[in-house]
């Protein structure tokens, strides 16, 4: 099941347990339908934020032929359903790409070793667009610390903040580090979905709210919804 | 020209920072450590001078802080009490001041009032990073001089180095990076230090030396904190240590 196609279910399944705020690698509770705390509003500031960012009823982009390919090759088609991230990963699940991924991931690798090239961020392909970047990175390590880099770089109005931030916590992981915004779960060895390795949980709504992801109680609520197999 | 009034506005308010009675920055004063113990939370401190960016007291596991809060720069607003300072220096015209202030807002520092001149010495502050997504910066200013001219040693947790720059008319200029990457858990608390002898630098992370660097000329003029855009970053024990040239 892609990405796309789990945080579709995810958004059905519109009611939620809230659970305790968890920290380390504890383990997520089964839902439990009757709370209504981890509900995804449209209302609620975060998917209000992503649906402001990724609002492409302006046509405000430049390069339609490489936004085109970009949404072919990460498989996905425009406009993107809001909330697009809900933040919630599963570590080594991988989403369903399309044909052209590879050459396509080969491209961008291309584009970010060349200094002062035009990175696709949102005024070249489009919000839609710059999802199609992140989804491609994810699958592609070897593109993770360009893409990352580049996507930082380019700042909040040019960059989805959710995207940002989801990726930084996959490729912290890649690298060994503890994520920092609670958003990448893990399978332990019980089967259960659990949160992966992090830092400063303290903080983590301070940084989440600031990237547009729901409150970490919320997050950790859906990844009750996240199947127990990558 | 957004640059030239960044300067100009730097000198100024640099100029007008007196410092506190009795506590002039001649060599063999004594050591200066700043808590934010008695400030109010919510409030900018009475300590230092935020001159960009949103300082305030914060508090934080039961203890006061100075926190910089970049989610402001991100939205693009600058501090309500920029806006004010603009409108005592500006008058009529601080509209036009507040549009151009967008242009610095990317390097927020708050100048300590405590000492006019800073010559030799060390200067350390503890701090921990809380957040941001493009930087994680936490520096210490110091050079700051009457025309907005300053040097800065930091760290920034999204590149895990120390590195001191340069702020001449507006313009920052890379000096010399630290060879060692440290990467630093967010949430935790580490100190960054600098050791200045006439025209020696020395930049340390927790009592380690990272950094060394022979300076074109003395330093001299004001010191603070300092960080870069969206950083979230909470400061404490703002210590300086001043000595004999």
């Amino acid at each position: 099941m892609s990405i796309l196609a789990t945080r579709s279910v995810v958004r059905l399944a519109a009611f939620v347990a809230l659970l305790p705020a968890l920290s380390g690698a504890q383990r997520t509770k089964a839902p439990n339908t009757q709370r209504a705390e981890c509900r995804v509003r449209p209302t609620d500031a975060w998917v209000k934020r992503q649906a402001e960012f990724f609002d492409e009823s302006k046509h405000e982009w430049t390069n339609d032929s490489l936004r085109a390919a970009l949404l072919a090759a990460a498989g996905i088609s425009a406009p993107l359903a809001v909330p697009v991230n809900i933040g919630v990963e599963l570590v080594g699940r991988q989403p369903v790409l399309g044909s052209n991924a590879a050459a396509m991931s080969d491209e961008l690798k291309r584009l970010a070793g060349v200094r002062g090239s035009t990175w696709p961020t949102k005024s070249v392909v489009g919000a839609a667009g710059t999802h199609a970047v992140y989804l491609l990175a994810l699958s592609d390590t070897a593109l993770g610390r360009a893409a990352l880099h580049r996507m930082m770089e380019a700042g909040p109005a040019e960059s989805p903040a959710v995207d940002v931030a989801a990726f930084e916590d996959h490729m912290r992981l890649v690298w060994g580090r503890k994520q920092i915004y609670g958003t990448q779960f893990r399978v332990d060895d019980k089967g259960r979905v659990v949160l992966a390795p992090m830092e400063d949980s303290a903080h983590a709504d301070l940084r989440r709210e600031d990237a547009g992801l729901p409150p970490f109680k919320v997050g950790i609520c859906l990844s009750a919804s996240l199947p127990s197999k990558p | 020209m957004k640059v030239r009034i960044c300067a100009f506005v730097l000198g100024v308010m640099s100029a007008a920072i007196a410092p506190a009675r009795g506590q002039s920055g001649s060599a063999n004063a004594a050591t200066k450590r700043v808590s934010f113990a008695a400030e109010s939370p919510g409030r900018e401190p009475k300590s230092f001078a935020p001159m960009v960016g949103s300082w305030v007291i914060s508090r934080d596991a039961g203890r006061n802080v100075l926190f910089i809060d970049g989610r402001v720069w991100k939205r693009g607003q600058p501090a309500g009490g920029l806006a004010d300072k603009a409108r005592e220096l500006y008058g009529a015209r601080n509209e036009e001041f507040i549009e151009s202030i967008k242009a610095f807002a990317y390097y927020p520092i708050a100048v300590y009032k405590g000492l006019d001149n800073f010559e030799n010495g060390e200067i350390s502050v503890r701090f921990q990073m809380v957040g941001g997504t493009l930087d994680r910066c936490a520096g210490i200013l110091f050079n700051v001089k009457p025309n907005g001219d300053y040097l800065t040693v930091r760290f920034n947790g999204t590149e895990d180095n120390l590195v001191l720059w340069t702020f001449n008319n507006g313009v920052r200029k890379f000096v010399k990076r630290a060879a060692e990457t440290v990467p630093l858990e967010m949430g935790t608390w580490h100190t960054i230090k600098i050791s200045v002898h006439g025209t020696a630098l020395q930049g340390f992370l927790d009592g380690k030396p990272l950094l060394d660097y022979t300076l074109p000329e003395a330093v001299s003029g004001k010191i603070g904190v300092w960080s870069k855009t969206d950083s979230m970053i909470e400061f404490d024990d703002f210590t300086v240590m001043p000595t004999a040239k």
